[in-house]
């Protein structure tokens, strides 16, 4: 779409990789996606792309890293920065998006209501553990569709 | 001894410069005894969705010194929230909060430091590593004809930057200016530095 925000994918990654051997280890449903079930998130048309970056942006800061506080100082410092990261890209899509009034497709919007019944298949903490998991699922994406 | 009552820490501040981003205040002394501080942050994102919650920072939890480095924690362009407690065994005074919200895009950025060598009719450069943040815009030009001025997008400093091959007996100047994209701000441009290619300059 028209909206490319500059948002550090980089920062996010880095603290991101800093933690996500430790985050997915503790995903205990292996043989499931959140995001890349049953289609990849490449299927979505490049018209649809700021529309369904931010709708994802807000599937994670609504749903998922309310979920994901955990015993470890380290991961929740980690997770917060990620969180605070995408809080500040949410706004800046979330403007762009009004300026140039994106709007979802038919198949982008059923992808992202795919997502969520991915979602809301697993208990909560499981799913916002996995979700958080195939955070380089959707960096790879966001990445590749610049 | 009866429980004393320990008074929060004054004076917090943050000094930010370059994307590096430190939180200081005053030692709070009680005679004879050994002070310690603990730091909390929080983030837009704790104070909308996780019920204004705190995080603390274990590298500054019951520390003695009176600086904290928040640079790993402070990364987000959001506005955070920040606050220091002192300890004495197993008594804490109140949290000292610092004065308002603090955005890492009011970091202050200084010019690049640059060292602007010739090696033959080659112009070379060398720029110090500001952090993984930052990328470096150089314009040079060749002395007298300000007018015809080139430029050359950083975006990672890595060994010596081979900028131009020199004409014969010409001085050469370079100057270079910060960018930190995630905050969409530049700093001022560094003093300019110049070079002279060898041999000499008259028409033959």
């Amino acid at each position: 779409g028209a909206c490319r925000v500059s948002m550090s994918t980089a920062e996010i990654r880095a603290g991101f990789t800093a933690i996500k051997a430790n985050i997915q280890s503790r995903d205990p449903v292996r043989s499931l996606s959140i995001l890349s079930h049953p289609h990849p998130l490449n299927r979505v048309k490049s018209s649809d792309r700021c529309c369904i970056t931010h709708h994802l942006l807000t599937f994670y800061v609504d749903k998922v890293f309310k979920h994901c506080t955990t015993e470890d100082s380290f991961l929740n410092r980690k997770i917060s920065s990620i969180a605070n990261s995408f809080l500040s890209a949410r706004r800046k899509l979330g403007q762009c998006r009004e300026q140039n009034n994106c709007e979802c497709g038919e198949e982008s919007t059923e992808k992202f209501k795919q997502i969520l019944t991915n979602y809301e298949g697993l208990n909560v903490t499981s799913a916002a553990m996995k979700s958080l998991g195939e955070l380089d699922i959707l960096l790879d994406w966001m990445e590749k569709s610049r | 001894g009866a429980d004393v009552f320990l008074p929060p820490p004054q004076n917090i501040s943050i000094i930010s410069t370059n994307m590096k981003h430190f939180l200081t205040w005053s030692p709070v002394i009680v005679q004879g005894a050994t002070v310690r501080y603990s730091v909390e942050f929080q983030g837009e994102y704790e104070r909308e969705y996780a019920n204004e919650s705190w995080i603390p920072v274990s590298e500054c939890s019951l520390t003695t010194a009176t600086v904290c480095n928040l640079t790993e924690d402070i990364s987000a362009t959001v506005a955070y929230r920040l606050r220091v407690r002192a300890q004495l065994g197993a008594t804490s005074s109140p949290w000292g909060t610092l004065k308002g919200f603090f955005n890492r895009a009011t970091t202050s950025l200084t010019p690049p430091l640059l060292k602007v060598m010739a090696d033959g009719y080659h112009l070379l450069v060398e720029l110090a590593d500001m952090g993984p943040a930052f990328q470096f815009r150089l314009l040079y030009w060749r002395k007298g004809q300000e007018s015809r001025v080139q430029q050359q997008l950083v975006r990672e400093v890595s060994s010596v930057l081979h900028l131009a091959t020199m004409e014969a007996g010409a001085e050469y100047c370079v100057r270079a200016q910060a960018r930190v994209e995630a905050i969409g701000r530049s700093s001022g441009f560094s003093p300019a530095q110049c070079v002279q290619a060898p041999g000499d300059t008259s028409l033959w």
